[in-house]
């Protein structure tokens, strides 16, 4: 039986109580608290273990129940690969956000993501994008810095 | 107390004041007509605006967002029928059919006249039980405590709509992060594997700010490989000359002569909204379901009848009122927006609770006049703006997400000036959206994540303070908790039972 994406979920989150259940016998006591520091984040991951097992089991179970000549129901159309564009683009803007620091780094990442979002097929949507990237940041750089006295990142390269 | 609030008024109504509330009551109430944008989300997006400001400065642009957020869904709720936030839904029930039936100012001013009157009731709640409560409160020992917050997780957990295990998993989340770097006791490290980086723990905002924005976000993301289809593209086009016009005071008529229904809407908002975590978006249609089951002509809600948008608006303001008084009252969280409140007051060094009223009695009246003035600004942005907010509701999500993200990220970053907690946001929007994917609900591990260390410092001094566990149980108001939770969890695993058989019955899938 394959399993599914609940059991898979169970099977992690067992797996990282029962890890860190095995840790927390190694933490240290300390003389003043008669319980310890591990004796809390037991009961968390006793619970969280248990849990993950009953999630497991359900999902087993319904599985099971399941006739196995029913086709799985039509999943609506989702667009993945641009979630994980997405996350990558925001990875790598805060990689760059403290070596080309806020203005120039929050500039390139609106500019990216609008564009990988929606790609501008015009010099005119060309330009509107531009637009809002430079505007977006030199908005929210004035508005914070300014007048909210809020610092954001300089740029290790650039010092900007 | 009324003198503190006279003066809280006055304080409010000065331009430092003014300028933040009015501001933070715009933004709430475009953000809450723009669909797919929650309450939550835009609470978010202001946070880092507030780290500059003083603390009743922020925290009324917070309450403005709050307020304003929760009537602003109506508007595109009843003119495009899509509901802004999670409480409106309702409101598209019967508001939308109202609108097409040639009535859309009826139906926009029915829904923000009674968002005033629910949001005004439940202000005088706020302003009546908070005291009294915070005064109960302070009988609470550590027992009290640690089993109030139990409660208020098995409620959370008993709640989520997909599933009971997943709602507890959830909780379980939420607690192990908070066990995760410095014990709260005697600070030592603990899962930190040697790692500097998590060393000090999580910072809760940057948690809870990747995983409710992250998630939300990249969940629209997905949808943008659906195709639209040319009836939504239709339905989805505002027109400026639809007129909005309207007799006020035959609307206010209409909504105070039905007392019943607007007091038993507000009093299901309140009481929801003192229920830890659960919101607005229970409240609206717990308001509805209740207000068709007394109704002696129930076959006619969904039509657009007046009773449904009452019913709806009145509680989801209603229900602001309430989740302040949890936060105020005990420092509990009423919902994901006054857990991010609760994290604004923090970074400001305010330590809400019990004390919170008697300490801090400039401040607390402050929020109420904030709650009050914002009711009344709501009144004014939506009839000076409510087709220019359909405009804005046009914003594609290639531009509002990139703009979205980087005040995300600059709410991160401003909490201590570090990447790290910038690197954090981002651990946690993946894990978030990870677990959305995987139908996991998120207001459970959002107080878990909240109420952890409390938990925590709660249970170890009540066992230094007596190494008795029984106490747990034999204390009146401790025992009486514990055994609301595990009524609450009884009951939600029934109902969940009770579901299965009528699905399985039915031959119905389950979605």
């Amino acid at each position: 039986m394959r399993l599914g994406r609940d059991s898979l979920a169970g099977l992690i989150f067992l797996a990282v109580s029962l890890t860190l259940l095995v840790q927390s016998f190694g933490l240290p006591q300390l003389p003043l608290v008669p319980v310890g520091p591990g004796f809390y984040p037991r009961i968390v991951l006793i619970f969280m273990a248990v849990t993950s097992a009953a999630l497991i089991v359900q999902d087993l179970l319904a599985r099971r129940a399941e006739p196995a000549d029913v086709p799985a129901p039509a999943q609506p159309q989702r667009a993945y690969g641009l979630v994980a564009l997405s996350f990558v683009i925001v990875a790598l803007y805060l990689v760059f956000l403290p070596l080309l620091g806020y203005r120039i780094a929050t500039v390139l990442f609106v500019a990216a993501l609008q564009a990988t979002l929606e790609r501008p097929t015009t010099w005119r949507q060309w330009a509107v994008l531009a637009a809002i990237a430079i505007g977006t940041s030199a908005v929210t750089y004035l508005v914070f810095e300014r007048y909210l006295t809020v610092l954001l990142p300089r740029g290790s390269w650039t010092d900007w | 107390m009324f003198e503190l609030l006279g003066h809280g008024l006055l304080t409010v109504l000065q331009w430092n004041y003014l300028v933040p509330l009015f501001a933070g009551t715009l933004v709430g109430v475009i953000g809450g007509a723009l669909p797919g944008v929650t309450i939550t989300m835009t609470i978010i997006v202001i946070l880092p605006f507030t780290y500059g400001l003083d603390p009743l400065q922020g925290l009324a642009a917070m309450t403005g967002v709050y307020v304003g957020g929760s009537a602003g869904g109506l508007v595109t709720a009843c003119l495009l029928g899509i509901p802004g936030t999670p409480s409106a839904i309702a409101t598209t029930f019967d508001g939308f059919p109202m609108a097409r039936a040639g009535a859309p100012g009826r139906a926009i001013w029915l829904g923000v006249w009674s968002s005033l009157f629910g949001g005004l009731l439940g202000g005088l709640f706020l302003i009546l039980v908070t005291g009294p409560l915070a005064a109960i409160a302070l009988q609470f020992g550590p027992w009290e405590y640690f089993s109030l917050f139990v409660l208020a997780m098995a409620m959370v957990a008993g709640l989520a709509e997909s599933s009971f295990i997943k709602g507890l998993l959830s909780t379980a989340i939420g607690l192990l992060i908070t066990v995760i770097g410095t014990d709260p006791i005697g600070s030592v490290p603990r899962f930190t594997f040697g790692s500097e980086f998590i060393s000090g723990g999580f910072p809760f905002l940057p948690v809870l700010i990747g995983i409710f924005a992250f998630a939300q976000i990249m969940s629209d993301i997905e949808k943008l490989a659906v195709p639209k289809t040319p009836e939504s593209v239709l339905a989805a086009q505002p027109s400026l000359g639809v007129s909005l016009g309207v007799s006020h005071l035959k609307v206010i008529g209409e909504i105070l002569g039905r007392p019943f229904l607007l007091l038993w809407s507000t009093i299901v908002g309140i009481l929801i909204g003192v229920l830890p975590a659960i919101g607005g978006s229970a409240a609206n249609m717990l308001a509805y379901d209740q207000a068709k089951k007394f109704s002696r002509h129930p076959e006619r809600f969904g039509t657009g009848i007046p009773e449904g948008i009452i019913a709806s608006e009145s509680s989801n303001n209603a229900n602001v009122g309430g989740s302040l008084v949890t936060i105020m009252a005990f420092g509990i969280p009423g919902d994901a927006v006054t857990a991010v409140m609760l994290g604004a007051m923090t970074i400001h060094g305010i330590q809400s609770g019990p004390l919170f009223v008697t300490q801090q009695p400039a401040l607390a009246y402050g929020i109420y006049a904030a709650y009050i003035l914002a009711h009344l600004l709501m009144v004014l942005i939506v009839a000076a703006g409510a087709l220019f907010m359909l405009q804005i509701t046009r914003v594609r999500l290639a531009v509002l997400a990139p703009v979205v993200l980087v005040l995300c990220v600059i709410g991160a970053y401003a909490l201590n000036n570090t990447m790290q907690s910038v690197y954090v946001l981002l651990i946690f929007g993946v894990f978030g959206y990870a677990l959305v994917r995987c139908g996991f609900p998120l207001a459970p591990l959002i107080l878990g994540l909240i109420l952890g260390d409390q938990i925590e410092i709660n249970l170890i001094r009540a066992i230094m303070t007596d190494d008795n566990p029984l106490l747990f149980f034999t204390r009146p108001i401790s025992g009486a908790l514990l055994l609301c939770a595990a009524l609450s969890v009884g009951l939600a695993i029934w109902q969940h039972m009770r579901h299965q058989a009528r699905t399985a019955r039915e031959g119905a899938p389950e979605f």
